[in-house]
């Protein structure tokens, strides 16, 4: 099976997608399609991005991306599964694991298409916050680009009915945030991604902190607020 | 490479094989084709690849799905531009992450971590550093960094040339340095307390010198008397302090 089709009909026709998923066509081979392209696209990005450390980092950190974004889905699926099905959703488990899939294959794509760019500024510059920072940007317009097809894709399937249409659409929403808070705590905990300069290799730092403080120390010492210690 | 040219043969055979097929007016005797919805058709017939047929049957007055708008015009047939683009770009990329890691010199530098980067260092407590032009070494702990005395004290503090950073000149400026790192000696049925120099051990005469001195309680290392005595003695602080004792 060629998965990369599967992928760009998603891009180039997701109308069609959608329909297929609403329909049950070979969503198994849909899965394995999308889990197959995501975990390499994100492994890919993962090694450009430990690549600013070491070769060590980049290799960790190609296994640590793919895993962040699983990682995250399963954990968060059965809560919109449950919460669709409770307002009327009649939508099956494995339809809404494509549908999610389907928003995390479009960020992998993404985050493919911008790997270039990561590179260029990782062999031009030598500020690792800024080069977070821009990481950090990256993962933001990809994913809302992915959350956007997911909105668009429970549209699509949804066969549920009036009744309850405006509290699923809600659920998703609220969905979203959720998927972003769990998977900004989930990536806090699998990090190092980047690897700071100066520090050795390890293959999960120790905890403490949380990822909203540490982007927000990053800002300040970008613009000179003050030195992270 | 081998992937990517069998696909690309396999692609332009597809291409050539439909130029050569005529037009069929019978879309159920059409192979693989791209999805075409025909407004009252009873039947349609989409694929993915080249390999798959999916049949189905669609009423014609069915409503359109919502989010979507109705009367889709028929899709052409298109080259897939984007997943020879994906793919070609995925190697690419592999290829040169491969290509910035590997090492370009003796020590390990590659392309990726050519750049200097003393200007994104975390500093944080054991972060050793050296300015280009000073031959001191100074490492970071409890909010500023401290002078490291001597090789003794270095190698004493589980130190080596590998976690140390050279750092532009004038790095220091804009961090409070602290008091210097000593190594200082002491074992536990002696009251005396010795700084070791150059492999000699420099007894400190009383409290006030050794406040005077800028050490502080919390660089004493204790050790045992019998490796004590066994360092030989030097010159004593002050000077003029006599001679020192023996733990």
């Amino acid at each position: 099976m060629n998965y990369l089709a599967i992928i760009e009909t998603i891009l180039r026709s997701r109308q069609r997608f959608f329909l297929e998923i609403r329909q049950g066509a070979e969503l198994h081979a849909k899965i394995r399609a999308m889990l197959t392209s995501g975990i390499v696209f994100f492994a890919l990005y993962g090694m450009v991005m430990g690549s600013t450390h070491s070769l060590w980092q980049a290799l960790s950190s190609a296994v640590k991306l793919p895993l962040l974004f699983l990682a995250t889905l399963v954990i968060s699926l059965p809560t919109l599964y449950f919460f669709n099905l409770i307002f009327g959703s009649n939508q099956s488990l494995t339809q809404n694991f494509c549908l999610i899939l389907t928003a995390i294959t479009v960020t992998g794509v993404l985050l493919l298409s911008f790997a270039p760019i990561v590179m260029f500024f990782l062999l031009t510059t030598n500020n690792y916050q800024f080069f977070k920072l821009l990481n950090v940007g990256v993962f933001a317009v990809a994913g809302i680009v992915g959350v956007r097809f997911l909105s668009q894709g429970m549209r699509a399937v949804s066969t549920g009915g009036d009744e309850g249409a405006k509290a699923r659409r809600n659920v998703v929403r609220l969905w979203i945030l959720v998927y972003a808070f769990v998977g900004s705590q989930m990536a806090w905990t699998l990090r190092p991604f980047i690897g700071a300069p100066g520090l050795q290799f390890e293959l999960f730092r120790q905890l403490g902190g949380n990822f909203y403080a540490n982007i927000f120390a990053s800002l300040g010492e970008l613009f000179g607020f003050f030195i992270v210690g | 490479m081998l992937d990517l040219l069998t696909e690309e043969l396999r692609e332009r055979l597809a291409e050539s094989e439909k130029e050569k097929r005529p037009v069929q007016q019978d879309p159920s005797t059409w192979p693989a084709q791209e999805s075409i919805q025909m407004m009252g058709a009873s039947a349609t017939v989409t694929s993915t690849s080249p390999e798959q047929e999916i049949v189905e049957s669609v009423e014609s007055a069915s409503p359109p799905l919502p989010g979507l708008e109705p009367g889709l015009p028929a899709e052409a047939a298109e080259p897939s531009h984007a997943a020879r683009l994906m793919r070609r770009l995925a190697l690419w990329l592999f290829v040169a992450v491969i290509a910035i890691n590997i090492p370009f010199s003796s020590h390990g530098t590659t392309l990726a971590t050519a750049m200097p980067d003393a200007a994104s260092y975390i500093v944080r407590d054991g972060f050793v550093v050296k300015e280009e032009d000073d031959p001191e070494f100074y490492v970071y702990q409890d909010g500023h960094f401290r002078w490291i005395s001597s090789l003794d004290a270095f190698e004493h503090y589980g130190y080596s040339w590998e976690d140390v950073h050279i750092v532009p000149d004038g790095y220091l400026d804009r961090y409070e340095i602290g008091t210097p790192i000593h190594v200082l000696l002491k074992c536990p049925e002696s009251p005396h307390i010795y700084r070791l120099e150059e492999g000699k051990k420099r007894w400190i005469r009383d409290i006030d010198t050794f406040v005077a001195e800028g050490h502080e309680w919390d660089d004493v290392r204790f050790v045992s008397c019998h490796y004590l005595r066994q360092v030989p003695d030097g010159e004593t602080i002050p000077s003029n302090a006599g001679t020192p004792p023996q733990p």
